[in-house]
């Protein structure tokens, strides 16, 4: 039997066993120790544990948990109430202000969380009833916050960043700056949007008037002070480790330490919240790192096949694709299976096929393993937005309001995902967008 | 189901609580050593050199630990777009067909570890650092975390046979 036979193979039973609704790790890693126990022989019986030990030296790994948990005690400190009350008061005057003001706090939460279920939960929670209440459109704002939460896996700190990371082989620093100015760009796109669209239709967005937002100066500056916690939250975490002090690892860890010193200073450090989160925490690592460890199992076993040369030979060799052929192809192919797959999954299935032909194409730039982490993190973003399979779309589905219907959720999704594609059309003509600010940097990974 | 399965499975899913309990605490240690160090290394300057390393071993325990408890609280991420539309009873015949997976693996997976541990045992084998700590120990861990994911996994099988049997008995 051909290589590329026993790849296709191997895909197939896994997506089969996958489209069962079995746990995901189960499914690749019995695909990946049956194939290895068929194709190596009995001597292939210690490859699936000795991934442990490969994991193990993943050391970046760590700041998984710790920004799981820096994720929910965020939520549930009570800095995003502070937060939302400002925004609501400085912009609920304009056009569109409070859907923009989210997009804002969005922004604000991203820069303190890698992942997207901390901005999730505060924006289904806190801005979406606000906004409900002065009458914005319904569509509207259930895409603002799930466009706007999405952006936590772009902004630095980014979970998906490290993981992709780890798998390219690339400096997690470097690929925390290089999502900077796409993210900014995105959220300057959505703001755009929202604004846009609320002029042209005022009923969509109505402004505030009322007093509750026409407060004397004073008191507009003092409440700007809900800034300073999360902007000493983001100095200790991202400040402390581009100064060099700390580690990448470390700084999860003083992030998660700050935040829940912010929880304490308000009072919200009860016994109750504390078992929930670290349960919560350790629920959520647990299927990441199982997930993880048997897609090492997969990796091992399919590297042993030399399907990536195959592919390789198929578009460069036989059918003569330009490398922005083969990249628009991908990216493609990406955002289909993103609507079915996953991210995790994506990540550590198709990441070994496609990692060594983005190295082997030439596109006229360096550092396109980091640039090409940044289309593949907005990738992630698209996947976690659009149905069938979003995590967004489920989490929302349980946080937001009653009002909101699925049918609601569904349709409000489209315009956002839209403007994620354009970020990445951008970036892909403008590579500099992504590369510029960590080819300015040299700091250690 | 019979009394001795149903006692097997209150005491499996137990003990997976109480380990996954243990494990969950787990992750204000690594935090907390990972701050330790910092603070040492930049204000006492005295770097900790068994820091990084007694992460890396903890992080190991964390996920290993909480296997048990996350198999049995069914937080594993599922492909679920055609399994979440089926009745419960259908559910059941569907995990009871494809539970397998998850116990072969875990069986090669135990294997595997085994051999590794009686490796480590045999030649006494070592972290190569300045620390220089004995693997032995974890990997005695992560084996004896299989068995109690293997353990959890077969409770499961029995859950899912209880639930076909209860369905047929709300029938008749």
């Amino acid at each position: 039997m051909s290589y590329e036979m026993i790849a296709l193979i191997l895909f197939g039973s896994m997506m089969v066993l996958l489209a069962t609704g079995q746990r995901v790790f189960a499914a690749i890693g019995f695909v990946a120790t049956a194939a290895a126990l068929l194709l190596y022989g009995p001597g292939a019986i210690e490859l699936p544990f000795n991934q442990v030990f490969k994991l193990f030296n993943w050391y970046a790994m760590l700041t998984l948990p710790m920004f799981i948990y820096m994720g929910y005690i965020l939520a549930e400190s009570g800095i995003a109430e502070d937060l939302y009350k400002m925004l609501h008061v400085w912009f609920g005057r304009y056009t569109g202000g409070l859907a923009i003001g989210t997009i804002f706090l969005m922004v604000i939460i991203s820069a303190m969380n890698g992942l997207s279920v901390a901005g999730m939960a505060i924006g289904a929670t806190i801005a979406l009833p606000e906004m409900i209440r002065r009458g914005y459109d319904k569509v509207l704002i259930s895409g603002v916050v799930q466009g706007g939460s999405s952006l936590g896996i772009l902004l630095p700190p980014s979970v998906v960043l490290v993981l992709y990371g780890m798998i390219a082989r690339q400096p997690v620093s470097k690929l925390w700056f290089a999502g900077v100015f796409p993210g900014l760009l995105m959220a300057v796109l959505f703001i755009l949007y929202i604004y846009i669209r609320a002029k042209l239709n005022p009923k969509l967005a109505p402004k505030v008037t009322d007093e509750e937002v026409n407060m004397p100066l004073r008191e507009k500056l003092a409440l700007l002070r809900a800034g300073i916690i999360p902007f000493a939250i983001f100095f200790l975490m991202t400040g402390l480790f581009v100064m060099g002090y700390v580690s990448l690892v470390e700084s999860s860890a003083v992030g998660a330490a700050a935040a829940t010193l912010a929880a304490i200073a308000k009072r919200r450090f009860t016994w109750p919240v504390v078992r929930e989160t670290s349960m919560k925490t350790l629920g959520v690592s647990c299927m990441f790192m199982w997930l993880i460890l048997a897609a090492l199992a997969f990796g091992s076993v399919f590297d042993g096949l030399g399907a990536v040369k195959a592919v390789e030979n198929l578009f460069i060799r036989q059918w003569d694709l330009s490398p922005w052929t083969v990249i628009i192809m991908m990216q493609v192919s990406f955002i289909v299976m993103g609507m079915f797959l996953d991210d995790t999954a994506m990540l550590v299935i198709v990441a070994p096929l496609y990692i060594p032909l983005v190295k082997a194409l030439d596109l006229g730039f360096d550092n396109q393993l980091i640039w090409y982490g940044v289309l593949y993190t907005i990738t992630c973003q698209i996947a976690y937005i659009t149905p069938p399979f979003g995590y967004n779309l489920f989490l929302m589905r349980s946080l937001a309001p009653k009002e909101i219907t699925l049918v609601d959720i569904y349709r409000s999704i489209w315009p956002f995902a839209a403007i994620m594609v354009l970020t990445i059309v951008l970036i892909m003509i403008f590579p500099e967008i992504a590369l510029w600010l960590p080819e300015q940097m040299k700091v250690k990974g | 189901m019979p009394r001795f399965i149903a006692a097997y499975v209150r005491a499996v899913d137990r003990i997976s609580d109480y380990v996954g309990y243990l494990a969950a605490s787990l992750i204000f240690m690594m935090g907390g050593t990972l701050i330790y160090d910092a603070i040492t290394r930049n204000l006492l300057k005295m770097p900790v050199h068994w820091a990084v390393e007694l992460t890396q071993f903890t992080l190991a325990a964390y996920y290993f630990m909480g296997g048990p408890i996350t198999i049995k609280n069914d937080e594993h991420v599922r492909m679920d777009l055609w399994y979440s539309t089926l009745l419960r009873r259908n559910r059941a015949k569907v995990d009871l067909a494809t539970i397998g997976c998850m116990i072969f693996y875990l069986a090669i997976m135990l294997t595997g570890g085994i051999s590794s541990l009686i490796y480590a045992i045999q030649t006494n084998e070592k972290r190569f650092s300045i620390w220089n700590p004995s693997v032995i120990p974890i990997k005695a861990l992560l084996v004896v975390c299989l068995v109690l994911m293997l353990m959890q996994s077969i409770a499961e099988v029995f859950k899912h046979i209880a639930a076909l049997r209860e369905e047929k008995q709300n029938e008749l």
